[in-house]
């Protein structure tokens, strides 16, 4: 595999940065002298190169007997007998100047560290007496926003650092500002960003261990230890513990040209892990807080490290009541309008897009598309949102990752919360977030590391421009929130469960009023055999067939077939209007045609839009007889001993067509062998299939049916024929009866 | 063939093209479209469905509902259908559908018959 050669250097350079070995640098600041001792004897094993000047001879060989004055060495030793945490610091005297003893043990070994008093800040003394005001406002703090502002102003306050800032890790290590007090002349940092390698791993994992870091002069040259050994381990003295340990020149550049000559940080670490840190910058000189105050520093940290969870819980709870209170609002309104849920979700007082932050929305429900607030264009979105369910990553703030072909939507949808509707209709509800890093403002670019070389070496360098800029990272958006993707997912529920009991409903009601519509079985009508099936659509329970007989004052019998357009509970409701319209209307003993024109005005003033054809026979079963009108349906087959073919009928119209419409009747006289045949659309219809053809279908199976009995012919037909499934059937089948009554 | 309806214009005639299944599930689709045609108070508008593979009753429901519509509105609808799509001229035929709107074999046609 080819790199390319600056990443090569890169991954080289930050590889040794990594291995720098900033836990035994082999070097002290200068700001104070460390002496490493055995025990008991106190013999000096390892001094740093300004002990003898400090303490006015060489002191490699010596003990701190020696060193020491007796008040400062018996205090010494019974500091020793305790916990040294107790102890620190001991206030001595070296060379008739006050310092301040700082001691640790490492490795078998004691740390001794001597710093100077004089050139020490200390806090007023009134700081400490309001700790437990501090301490106060830190604990009753309700966010972490809160929690961390005044962390920054109190350390501040404590430390009189120049700038103070709070800075937070995301789960990559990037860093953001996400508090700060500084000098009112002072550029602001609050919000900058700064990349991961910043602050690398091993100085992470040092930071965890040790909760506070001084440098009161970056400027410094270090001082190296002699010798930089531990004799009792053979290996480089473990400075990790240590308050005066020479940091990374790496560090140090870094601080320079940021303009930083005193800085000082403290770790904030949550369960273990490191969570951000306090970052205090000093750029006017030098400036060293005491070591009681930086105890106070570290001790603010550490107080508000054990705040942390609760601010973060306590926020995030404030957060999770209000997208439940959204959520609640939007089930309420859907329960409001159940047929109309896109509307409540979409127009009303709360919106989906009130749910979960975010820049846009979209509901899909019956196959309908709604969009709120900025989004991908709306012919993208049911492909995006489809595309991430099918790869398994509905929920994701990385849209360009999980799904590349849809980066050149990360403007508005780097982020997507997409949840799926019951009902199999592909429906769903999406929220969008945009590009986030968009809008950042890094500290520095991440992409353009210097590299020097030193020693012969490739060394990574920070930057060095710190004039902030924004950097343009693609694809990626504020991550969606446990608590935000159930409420989603509950909304989605609430929906598909709504509309699951608005469609058995429907079904329910549907197939109440279509029974009404159907008979039974035909009526036994002297001199007539009837034969009728009805088959459903497997699409809907319900489809607009319905079929009638009825028997008219004349003597005559009326057969009826009709078909009113469209499916479910609005086709079944006309229908039913349309029957009994149109019984009422055979009743009046004026003929199929007048019947029809007057269900036609029916349709034209009460059911406008509505479509339906229909057609009626009247026979006389006496002399077999009969007239029949069609309302734009399919003819009537008529099937003899010889052969099948169309009765001549002149069609009119399908009813609701017109306002007005007139019809003819077709009239002929069936003999004891002939069958009439008549039958919905549904038996003919066949996608990607002529109309005419179904017709021929038809009639050869009629023709081939020879003299089978009325209902054996439906049954054939239905056979022969074999409808899809898409649309209802319906065939009803006439002949005269073998023997009709006397007239 | 999926349903798809692309608006377009003849001789400043606006002209809705219907490919596809013109049925129950896709009647609402031309319902929205038609709508939006007639937005622009257009004063004939022509649905050519020379690429429509199929109608149903409740396809042919949505052009009659289409056709008041737009009469209410002062427009004129026509349909343009070649004899050759069998399936759907015999849908218009055995409906009657040239009672309520003209039925052209040919956009040429278009505007030159406005017999409703």
């Amino acid at each position: 595999m080819s790199v390319p050669i600056s990443s090569r250097v890169t991954e080289e350079a930050l590889q040794h940065c990594a291995d720098e070995p900033i836990a035994v640098p082999g070097a002290v600041q200068p700001h104070g002298v460390l002496l490493a001792v055995t025990e008991p004897d106190l013999a000096v094993v390892s001094a740093s190169g300004n002990a003898a000047e400090v303490f006015g001879a060489a002191v490699l060989g010596r003990t701190l007997a020696d060193l020491l004055g007796p008040a400062d060495l018996a205090a010494l030793r019974d500091g020793l007998a305790g916990d040294l945490a107790d102890v620190n610091p001991l206030r001595q005297t070296v060379a008739g100047e006050p310092v301040d003893l700082v001691l640790h043990r490492r490795d078998g070994l004691l740390i001794g560290e001597w710093e100077p008093v004089a050139g020490a800040e200390q806090a007023p003394a009134a700081w400490h007496a309001r700790l437990p005001a501090v301490l106060g406002r830190l604990a009753q703090s309700a966010t972490v926003d809160e929690l961390t502002t005044a962390l920054a102003r109190d350390v501040r306050a404590l430390t009189g650092f120049d700038r103070v800032m709070v800075y937070r890790f995301d789960p990559e290590w990037n860093g953001e500002v996400v508090a700060e007090t500084r000098r009112d002349d002072l550029e602001p940092f609050l919000g900058l960003h700064y990349p991961a390698s910043d602050i690398p791993a091993q100085a992470r994992e040092l930071y965890t261990r040790n909760w506070l870091r001084l440098i009161p002069d970056a400027r410094y040259t270090p001082v190296p230890l002699d010798p930089p050994v531990n004799p009792l381990t053979g290996g480089p003295l473990d400075l990790s513990q240590s308050v005066l340990r020479s940091v990374s020149p790496v560090h140090l550049e870094y601080l320079a040209t940021m303009g930083v000559v005193a800085s000082m940080s403290v770790s904030l670490v949550d369960r273990g892990r490191l969570w951000g840190l306090i970052s205090c910058h000093g750029y006017s000189g030098p400036h060293r807080p005491s070591y009681t105050d930086r105890t106070a520093a570290e001790f603010l940290g550490r107080t508000a490290s054990l705040l942390l969870r609760t601010a973060q819980e306590a926020g995030d709870r404030d957060r999770t009541v209000e997208v439940a209170q959204q959520q609640a609002r939007l089930v309420a309104a859907i329960g409001r309008a159940p047929r109309r849920p896109a509307t409540a979700l979409v127009h009303g007082g709360t919106t989906v897009l009130d749910l979960v932050p975010a820049g846009g929305a979209a509901v899909r429900l019956d196959g309908r598309l709604h969009l709120l607030g900025t989004t991908p264009p709306p012919e993208r979105v049911p492909e995006l949102v489809g595309a991430l369910l099918a790869a398994g990553s509905p929920v994701t703030d990385r849209v360009p990752r999980a799904l590349p072909a849809a980066g050149d939507l990360a403007d508005t949808a780097s982020g997507v919360l997409a949840v799926e509707v019951g009902g199999g209709r592909g429906d769903f509800l999406a929220w969008f977030r945009p590009e986030t890093l968009r809008t950042v403002t890094w500290g520095g670019d991440p992409r353009t590391t210097e590299l020097v070389e030193d020693d012969g070496r490739v060394r990574l360098s920070p930057r060095r421009s710190f004039a902030a800029w924004s950097e343009t990272v693609r694809g990626t958006a504020e991550p969606w929130r446990p608590y935000e993707v159930a409420a989603a997912r509950d909304l989605a529920a609430s929906l598909a469960a709504g509309r699951l009991d608005r469609a058995e409903e429907d079904d329910r009601l549907a197939a109440a009023l279509q029974r009404t519509l159907l008979l039974e079985s035909p009526p036994d009508i002297p001199g007539l055999t009837l034969a009728a099936r009805y088959v459903p659509s497997a699409r809907d329970v319900v489809g607009g067939d319905w079929y009638d007989v009825v028997l008219l004052p004349s003597g005559r019998v009326a057969v009826v077939l009709g078909d009113v357009a469209g499916h479910g509970l609005s086709a079944a409701s006309v229908t039913a209007h349309l029957r009994h319209a149109l019984r009422a209307g055979l009743l009046r003993d004026l003929g199929p045609a007048a019947a029809l024109a007057a269900l036609n005005d029916l349709v034209a003033r009460l059911l406008p839009g509505e479509l339906a054809t229909a057609v009626v026979a009247e026979l006389d079963p006496r002399t077999g007889e009969v007239a029949v009108a069609s309302a734009g349906h399919v003819p009537v087959l008529r099937v003899g001993p010889d052969g099948a073919g169309w009765l001549e009928v002149a069609r009119g119209p399908a009813l609701g067509l017109l306002d007005e419409a007139g019809f003819r009747e077709g009239r002929a006289t069936l003999s004891a062998a002939d069958r009439l045949l008549l039958c919905s659309d549904g038996l003919l219809e066949r996608r990607g299939a002529d109309l005419a053809d179904g017709l021929e279908a038809l009639r050869a199976a009629g023709a081939a049916a020879g003299a089978l009995p009325a209902q054996d012919l439906v049954d054939r037909v239905l056979a022969v024929l074999d409808p899809p499934d898409a649309d209802d059937v319906t065939v009803v089948g006439i002949a005269l009866s073998p023997a009709p009554p006397p007239a | 063939m999926s349903f798809d309806v692309q608006h377009t214009a003849l001789r400043e005639i606006p002209v809705l093209l219907v490919t596809g299944e013109l049925d129950l599930l896709t009647a609402p689709r031309l319902a929205e479209e038609v709508d939006r045609a007639l937005a622009a108070r257009p004063s004939l508008l022509a649905l050519d469905l020379s690429g429509t593979t199929f109608l149903d009753s409740s396809g042919a429901r949505q052009i009659a509902r289409s056709a008041r519509v737009a009469g209410r509105s002062g427009a004129v609808v026509q349909v343009v259908c070649p004899p050759e799509n069998h399936p759907v001229r015999l849908v218009f035929e055995l409906l009657s559908m040239d009672s309520l709107v003209a039925v052209l074999p040919s956009t040429d046609l278009l505007g030159r018959d406005c017999r409703p």
